[in-house]
């Protein structure tokens, strides 16, 4: 059982969240990997994401793993991915 | 589902991250940057052959020596990175927090804390620095209060009567001075070469005397003024010295004075008495011991030049190393000089030549991708090369001349605090990407610290050398008797200045 404030939390069926606002380069993008790998192949994982450097490259990142990832603007620090198996 | 346990990873949260080197004309193919804090530059052989393996594995074989003590790391894979994390755990590293790339004032954290590179070995040394290093590092790395101030905070440490730290940009300078038969530090706060707002600003002094003992609290009470009253509405306003320039330094003053409950001991006499960075071989306050100071170049080395320093500290010195401010590495405790310099001279590090040599610096511009060729570091090389090939060593040590470049308005390689400091931009020409500079005159730390003046804009990197020369002449030509270039270029017009800056 992880002792961690880190949560993946299931939203519902097929829907999980991960919020790695406030963190630095490259905790996020290692963050979403770990997640990844624990989630089904039709799962969705949503994403909330305030590092703009993190925002630019995680993206292409995960296409080169054969993840499509959508970017939602939620204002103008926060954002949101939504991101599922090709 | 699931497995998710992050605690591998929490666990290096708040003390270690990449920085990112992905700007659209870097070609270096770098995306991040691991930035190595090294406390005060201090280093032992072994740590330094850690972090060479880590330089080997995942960097090319290449690393930086940084103006602010840390070794830098480039071409870091985010995917590495637990793994190069835990060796610096061991070594007993942790890096910059980088956190300038979120949105809005916030995830300032204390950056590496500078000391003088002699500390502790320098022959008429006031106060040796290492124990406020220790003191403030141990106490702020991974601390979540101060994580998240409006911006990054820059502590720094000299006790050897010159500012071989710069201290005059950092916000908190601690400068150790003599009072009566007792000594301790007097402080400056606000610097910042920089150019977000109010621009670039040499640190006020604060004419008061601390005891060491006291050093601490007040560096604490300092940081918590910034995190707590710095300007959170706006990044380009989130530095202390915004916060020192709107309040000014007396409010600043008493409000410490509030927290640490007592007033200051006033202390009026000069802060600085002469102008060092430290170069070459020098005997040490131990009697027959020297330090090497071996001058790098910007900085630059490959892993292989670190294991052969280290192997030089363990053979030769007493296995320690030390970064210094201006991008080079000190080996002390060396008895056996002769051999020692033998030794290093065959390996291409050679002592001889102008001080220019070891303090000039520039800032890693190709990696951010803001300059073309040439980049920061090579323009540096180029120019200092020149000026020994063309000018006689005396000559340019009496001058004391140095030269800091850097590729854009971060200044972070304070372009504004040297003799002559060149700033970059690009721009077409005739239709070609060129790579231009500002050229700066006049700037400089140390008892007559002066923020330089932008004399010409915009010039072509292969019309710096000449212009450079011409002023040098005319400076050599024009000084009253021993008059430094400094204090040449200040007695002048910008005008003037503009004239000698023309090949006559």
């Amino acid at each position: 059982m992880s002792k961690s404030k880190i949560k993946l939390k299931k939203i519902e069926d097929n829907l999980y969240e991960l919020d790695v606002r406030g963190m630095v380069c490259p905790f996020p993008q290692i963050l979403i990997t770990k997640a990844l790998e624990n989630l089904a192949e039709k799962d969705i994982l949503e994403v909330f994401i305030d590092n703009p450097p993190s925002v630019r490259d995680i993206p292409p990142a995960l296409e080169r793993k054969g993840y499509n990832t959508d970017l939602v603007k939620i204002d103008k620090i926060n954002s949101k991915f939504v991101i599922q198996s090709r | 589902m699931t497995n998710f346990d992050p605690n591998d990873i929490e666990h290096y949260l708040g003390r270690y991250s990449l920085g990112r080197d992905s700007n659209p004309t870097n070609i270096t193919d770098s995306l991040h940057f691991l930035r190595v804090k090294v406390p005060g530059g201090f280093i032992t052989s072994d740590q330094f052959r850690g972090v060479a393996d880590l330089v080997k594995k995942y960097s090319k074989g290449k690393a930086e020596i940084t103006d602010r003590q840390d070794i830098q790391l480039h071409w870091i894979d985010s995917e590495d990175a637990l793994d190069v994390f835990a060796v610096m755990e061991d070594l007993g590293f942790t890096t910059d927090m980088c956190g300038q790339g979120f949105g809005g004032a916030r995830y300032g954290d204390a950056r590496n804390v500078i000391c003088c590179p002699a500390s502790g070995i320098e022959k008429d040394e006031i106060i040796n620095g290492r124990k406020i290093v220790k003191e403030l590092t141990d106490f702020l790395v991974g601390n979540q209060d101060f994580l998240d101030m409006p911006k990054k905070f820059k502590f720094s440490v000299s006790g050897c009567g010159s500012d071989c730290v710069r201290g005059i940009t950092n916000d908190l300078a601690y400068v150790g001075v003599k009072k009566g038969d007792e000594v301790g530090y007097t402080l400056f706060i606000g610097g910042s070469a920089g150019s977000t707002q109010p621009g670039p600003r040499l640190a006020k002094r604060l004419n008061v005397f601390i005891k060491p003992e006291e050093a601490f609290d007040v560096g604490i009470a300092m940081i918590e003024i910034h995190r707590d009253h710095s300007n959170r509405d706006m990044k380009t306003k989130a530095r202390f010295k915004w916060l020192v320039n709107e309040w000014g330094s007396e409010k600043i003053k008493k409000m410490v004075e509030e927290k640490l409950g007592k007033p200051f001991e006033p202390y009026t006499e000069p802060a600085f008495f002469k102008n060092s960075n430290h170069e070459g071989i020098q005997q040490q306050s131990q009697e027959g011991r020297f330090y090497f100071n071996i001058p790098i170049f910007g900085g630059r080395l490959s892993n292989e030049d670190m294991l052969f320093f280290a192997e030089i500290a363990d053979n030769y010195g007493s296995g320690e190393l030390r970064l210094t401010p201006t991008q080079n590495i000190i080996i002390p405790d060396i008895e056996n000089s002769d051999e020692a310099r033998i030794k290093l001279e065959k390996q291409n590090f050679k002592f001889d030549g102008p001080k220019l040599k070891w303090s000039s610096i520039g800032c890693s511009s190709d990696f951010c991708g803001k300059t073309i060729q040439p980049h920061v570091k090579q323009m540096v090389r180029y120019v200092v090369n020149h000026l020994i090939n063309s000018f006689n060593i005396d000559v340019l040590d009496e001058s004391g001349i140095i030269i800091q470049a850097n590729g854009c308005p971060n200044h972070c390689c304070a372009s504004s605090l040297a003799e002559i400091g060149l700033s970059g931009m690009i721009a077409k020409i005739a239709g070609e990407k060129t790579q231009l500079y500002n050229i700066v005159l006049g700037g400089g730390v140390g008892p007559e610290a002066k923020l330089g003046r932008v004399i010409e804009r915009g010039i072509p990197h292969y019309q710096i050398v000449e212009k450079i020369d011409s002023i040098i002449e005319n400076y050599l030509k024009n000084k009253k008797d021993a008059e430094k270039f400094r204090d040449f270029c200040n007695r002048h017009s910008e005008e003037d200045l503009k004239n000698y800056l023309l090949k006559n």
